[in-house]
């Protein structure tokens, strides 16, 4: 990746969206930038419906849970998840990853299925392992984990042999 | 067969004729188990493995690959089975002909294997009766055909399958009261 093209993406972004940027850093394989849940969504239609960069693949949506690490943390204001995009451009621009703090007291941020479809299967995916809720997701329920499913399996306080569920699940279920 | 047609009618005993025939229709079944293939994982590969042309399932009688349940008699459970699976499989079990068999191919299907985790089910004899496990991760093709020449034994053997067991026991349990 280009150096130029990667400085090129941070220019923009900071002259854009600098007061609302809380991190950034450049990496070989592209670009990340950090910034507030108030002004997410903008940078995102910004990356995606710019003319020049045009990053029209949003590649993945997930989140990351840093309750039990307490240096992450503190480089987020606090926050105990932190959604990421992941986006590609076809124009060869660097890739871009955009995380976003998302304190456990607000524990909803806004949805991007009205700029990449593609986002719905995601978010409802992050929704089931994180229990983040997506405002304005046109469908959000469970997509892995069965509809009557109690807790959210990604959470680092979820114990990894689950808390009964496989020894004591609904066997009547309505979907199969 | 061995039958000696001199005697009278009253002097033969009914349940040797009985038998015979059991033997004549288990001879049937056990040269031709049509296999319900329920495969989640890698075992299913050794399981199309064990069908195809090298290692050859048909030289047993269970080349007929059935994808109804209606039209089957051998259940071969092949792969890690979620809590999500788990009635899908059981309504499939439940739409086999009496009399079937279960057969728990490898080591998820049998216990949960390395998949200690909170959605998987550890052994689905929990939920449906198995007759013959395998072990292995995931087993080889020779062990898929022991296991369909274990069931073969059984049924020449003239045993019960697990799942007409456990309803002959709390048919019994029934009549005890």
């Amino acid at each position: 990746m280009n150096e130029e093209q990667t400085a090129l993406v941070l220019e923009k972004l900071k002259e854009k969206y600098g007061s609302s940027l809380l991190a950034h850093a450049e990496k070989p394989d592209g670009v990340i930038v950090v910034v507030n849940k108030e002004n997410a969504y903008a940078l995102l239609e910004y990356l995606k419906t710019d003319t020049e960069f045009a990053y029209t693949y949003l590649v993945d949506v997930t989140a990351v849970d840093n309750s039990q690490l307490e240096s992450e943390l503190e480089r987020f204001d606090y926050a105990r998840f932190i959604v990421v995009y992941h986006l590609y451009s076809y124009r060869g621009h660097p890739r871009v990853r955009v995380k976003v703090p998302v304190h456990e007291r607000a524990l909803r941020i806004q949805s991007v299925t009205s700029l990449w479809n593609g986002a719905n299967w995601l978010e409802r995916e992050t929704y089931d392992m994180f229990g983040i809720s997506f405002e304005g997701h046109p469908e959000l329920r469970r997509i892995l984990m069965p509809d009557d499913f109690d807790g959210h399996p990604l959470r680092k306080d979820y114990p990894l042999r689950g808390r009964g569920e496989r020894e004591s699940f609904n066997f009547e279920r309505q979907n199969v | 067969m061995g039958l000696d047609f001199g005697k009278s009618g009253e002097q033969m005993d009914g349940n040797i004729l009985t038998t015979t025939i059991d033997k004549v229709v288990n001879w049937g079944r056990k040269n031709s188990l049509w296999p319900m293939p329920f495969g989640t994982a890698c075992c299913a590969i050794e399981m199309m493995a064990t069908l195809a042309s090298k290692f050859d399932l048909s030289r047993f009688g269970s080349e007929a690959i059935r994808f109804s349940p209606r039209q089957s008699d051998l259940l071969i459970v092949s792969g890690r089975i979620s809590i999500k699976m788990m009635p899908v499989l059981k309504r499939i079990y439940d739409q086999m002909p009496e009399p079937k068999w279960v057969i728990s191919m490898g080591a998820c299907a049998s216990c949960g294997g390395v998949f200690d985790t909170y959605t998987l089910i550890q052994g689905v004899d929990q939920f449906i009766p198995v007759d013959v496990y395998i072990p292995g991760c995931p087993p080889r093709p020779e062990d898929l055909i022991d296991a369909v020449m274990q069931v073969q034994q059984k049924i020449t053997r003239g045993e019960v399958p697990k799942g007409l067991e456990q309803v002959s026991a709390s048919a019994h349990a029934v009549d005890a009261r």
